[in-house]
């Protein structure tokens, strides 16, 4: 799976995956991913136990083997902005949405493989400007990321190019119950 | 939630010095501001010559072993990284003045200090460990 950067800590025991993997977010803008590739079974639980100490999202794993590949993304909370893009819809709106409308998932790839909203299109913030052409401007879309952040400034960025019909989807996927689909 | 974690490192064998290092570096890699206290035979653990000749319990030599088979970092490893990682040291002047040793017999980068120096630093800590 595509990520921004890679740590490879296969043979390493503890602390060791979680030192090099401080250390590597140290060189990470936010937002950025990484995936953490380990071999130490204690890993499972610590890397989940240090992105919950230290803010940052742990996305997922993947276990092939006794190799653990582990996702996560360097957030910083205090940096959280506010929300101001005006058209805004909530969780349970867009679980009954026709057919004909879009929602669109600008989170990075790795956190809408590992669950998104059935028949979601995908589609990273950084990637929305390049991709706009693709996207037809008559129909409807429904704008969701993790916590309305990204998908806030993907709405702006929408409008601002002639998008009509463009809400952001609060609060985001982190308050979504109901049935995810996975692609790995 | 306190963001200090304080270590008392009052024993100076092997084992001792993983307890103390394992902790301290993963604390401090999960943003956390760590001191460690180096008192009596703790004190070996920053040794400059000590840290390098940790003994093992007696019998235990196969778990010595186990140390290198997992590809565990070795101690002075482990004291560079907690170093590197922003982990305060602090050697017990008492007992540096009963054991006679010289402030040069230990690692470079360390602070020396008496008990209040560390229990200043450890009032507001959560949580506290003794090795």
């Amino acid at each position: 799976m595509r990520t921004d950067h890679q740590l490879d800590v296969q043979g390493l025991a503890c602390p060791m995956p979680i030192v090099k993997t401080k250390k590597t977010m140290n060189t990470m803008e936010v937002g950025e991913t990484v995936e953490v590739i380990a071999t130490d079974a204690g890993s499972k639980a610590d890397l989940q136990a240090w992105a919950a100490s230290t803010g940052h999202q742990y996305i997922g794993l993947v276990e092939e083997g006794s190799v653990l590949k582990h996702y996560l993304r360097k957030c910083n909370e205090a940096e959280e902005r506010e929300k101001t893009f005006e058209q805004t819809v909530s969780l349970e709106e867009v679980q009954n949405i026709s057919n004909d409308s879009i929602v669109l998932d600008v989170r990075e790839e790795v956190e809408y493989a590992f669950g998104h909203i059935k028949g979601a299109t995908s589609i990273p913030f950084g990637e929305l400007f390049d991709n706009m052409e693709k996207l037809d401007k008559t129909k409807t879309y429904y704008v969701i990321c993790r916590t309305g952040t990204r998908s806030d400034l993907a709405c702006q960025q929408l409008a601002e190019h002639g998008f009509k019909h463009v809400y952001n989807v609060l609060p985001g996927m982190t308050a979504y119950t109901g049935e995810l689909e996975k692609t790995i | 939630m306190s963001n200090k974690v304080a270590i008392i490192a009052s024993n100076g064998g092997l084992f001792d010095a993983y307890k103390v290092f394992n902790i301290a570096t993963a604390a401090a890699a999960t943003e956390k501001e760590v001191a460690i206290f180096f008192t009596f035979e703790g004190l070996n653990l920053i040794h400059k010559q000590g840290m390098h000749h940790l003994a093992a319990p007696a019998g235990s030599e196969q778990v010595a072993a186990g140390f290198t088979n997992a590809n565990v970092p070795s101690i002075p490893e482990l004291v560079e990284m907690a170093q590197d990682l922003g982990v305060t040291f602090i050697a017990c002047q008492m007992t540096m003045d009963v054991m006679n040793i010289q402030k040069e017999d230990l690692i470079d980068g360390i602070d020396v200090g008496g008990a209040v120096t560390f229990l200043e630093f450890a009032k507001d800590a959560a949580p506290s460990l003794s090795f």
